[in-house]
């Protein structure tokens, strides 16, 4: 999955378009999905998020589907916790309940409606965070933060990061095919010993990592600060017209009676 | 070695009886939060966060390439938190990695890299989200490190290192777990039984993935502080990491 996003990030229509108008449009959705709080808008929403990734952001629908999906199993669970009762009396005005022992699971209509309210919720808004993760790399976004003010120590942390994830992920696929070439995954048993060295080494090699860089910084002038140069960006002028619809639309749904 | 394995043991039968679901700890999703809880909780979580990046800044004072080593100390909890842990049977989930985090980069500084690290998990594989980044981040980076913390400094020496251990990294998934189920209780109280009634409801369901996450976390991290001991002695004496003995 983090291949996968961060491939179509910097792979699709939208890559050089200024983040601060992809983040714009997301943040804007999301927040009218959580004010608003209405089935209609929620679905809305997806619907628009949907669109605007697979058309207008030209990433695959399979992407956009499976992405989406990471968290179902979240959201599937907890709209199931919101939408069901639990009480130890019989539960008056229930569209639907069954005992279990001295307990009543019930569901009733009052439940079944915020269950759907949060289903729609959460799933636009979701779709508009993806949105914007899918059209913009990570470096974009750090790039955002640091515009927005953000401690300039928190960024040089991020960006680092940002490029030791992959690092230390490679290293990770070359350990773990080696373990398993040599059944380090044969048995449970052997799952656990080889996750066990699997993280120690991994520890160790992001300890040496970080002294190999601090060595090659020093020797290139390294006076405690690492600097970047910003990327140049452009402003899409359809995405401005395309937001204004969007938003236009969500508060329409978020008002009509 | 021979109660180790008894550990091990245990944990599997726990594994089989519930059978762990291959899912990420608790993140609560974009969206799923009112906006009011949803800023509760970035209120509450955010002098943490203060204090942990001030905290930070004045190490980075003195040392300047410390920055570097918490670049590759976030990293590396996101890559860890990637890692597939068994189960029995073929199913899997991924462990949090704050606990061990919390023993190896103590539990302010962990406040902030784990807060980095979850905002990494919503913004390069879609778990978690902006607007829950504050509940999140109370949940997984201020009460599971700072309960593993308290486990690991207040038992240090008076119990067995592999039970210290085993206690920090189990109880600080267990908090986070009983934390999330907290705030969405708080957030949807159930319309018959209120609070309490959707405290125990959400806890039951989240019960069946994460209390196997939390044994088998709890067993990874002895497996990876026995390991780092005899390996890594050198690298745990440089970062002076305390209650290890190298």
């Amino acid at each position: 999955m983090l291949r996968v996003i961060d491939r179509y990030a910097f792979a699709n229509r939208l890559r050089a378009v200024d983040p601060a108008q992809k983040a714009g449009l997301a943040v804007l959705v999301i927040l009218l999905c959580l004010t608003l709080d209405r089935p209609l808008v929620g679905w809305l929403a997806l619907g628009w998020m949907l669109a605007v990734a697979i058309w207008y952001a030209r990433i695959p629908w399979r992407v956009v589907i499976a992405v989406l999906g990471a968290e179902s199993t979240f959201l599937a669970l907890s709209v199931i916790g919101v939408a069901m009762s639990v009480s130890f009396d019989q539960p008056v005005a229930a569209r639907w309940m069954t005992s279990l022992g001295p307990l009543w699971l019930s569901v009733s209509n009052e439940s079944l409606q915020t269950a759907l309210r949060l289903l729609s919720r959460a799933l636009g808004s979701a779709a508009a965070l993806n949105v914007l993760i899918l059209t913009t790399p990570l470096v974009d976004l750090i790039e955002l933060l640091r515009r927005l003010r953000a401690p300039a120590l928190l960024i040089e942390v991020m960006t680092l990061s940002y490029r030791a994830i992959f690092v230390l992920l490679d290293t990770l696929e070359q350990m773990v095919t080696a373990q398993t070439a040599r059944l380090g995954y044969a048995s449970w048993r052997a799952t656990l010993r080889s996750s066990a060295l699997l993280g120690s080494r991994l520890f160790v090699v992001a300890y040496q990592r970080s002294q190999a860089l601090e060595t090659a910084l020093h020797a290139r002038g390294f006076t405690g600060e690492v600097r970047v140069l910003p990327l140049c960006y452009r402003i899409d002028r359809w995405l401005w017209p395309i937001g204004a619809v969007v938003v236009a639309s969500l508060v329409v749904a978020g008002w009509w009676p | 070695m021979k109660r180790r394995w008894l550990i091990v043991a245990l944990g599997a039968a726990v594994l089989i009886t519930f059978e762990a679901q291959p899912a990420y700890a608790m993140h609560i999703m974009e969206g799923f939060l009112p906006p009011l809880w949803a800023l509760f909780w970035f209120v509450v979580t955010i002098p943490f966060w203060l204090i942990g990046l001030r905290q930070i800044q004045r190490i980075v004072r003195e040392k300047p390439e410390v920055r570097l080593l918490l670049g590759f100390a976030a990293a590396f909890t996101f890559v860890l938190s990637a890692l597939k842990l068994p189960s029995v049977t073929g199913s899997s989930s991924h462990p949090t990695g704050t606990g061990l985090g919390a023993i190896l980069f103590g539990p302010w500084v962990m406040s902030v890299l784990g807060s980095i690290v979850l905002l990494f998990q919503a913004l390069l594989i879609a778990h978690g989200g902006l607007t829950t980044l504050g509940a999140n981040a109370f949940s997984m980076a201020v009460a599971g490190p700072f309960v593993a913390w308290l486990i690991w400094r207040g038992l240090a020496g008076r119990a067995p290192f592999w039970l210290v251990v085993f206690l920090a990294a189990a109880l600080a998934d267990l908090s986070t777990y009983v934390i999330t189920s907290l705030q969405l209780a708080l957030a949807y109280p159930d319309p018959v039984g209120g609070f309490g009634a959707s405290f125990a409801k959400f806890g039951a369901i989240f019960a069946v993935t994460q209390i196997p996450l939390a044994i088998s976390e709890g067993i990874l991290t002895v497996l990876i502080m026995n390991a780092l001991q005899t390996s890594a002695a050198a690298e745990l004496e440089a970062l002076e990491i305390k209650g290890v003995r190298a």
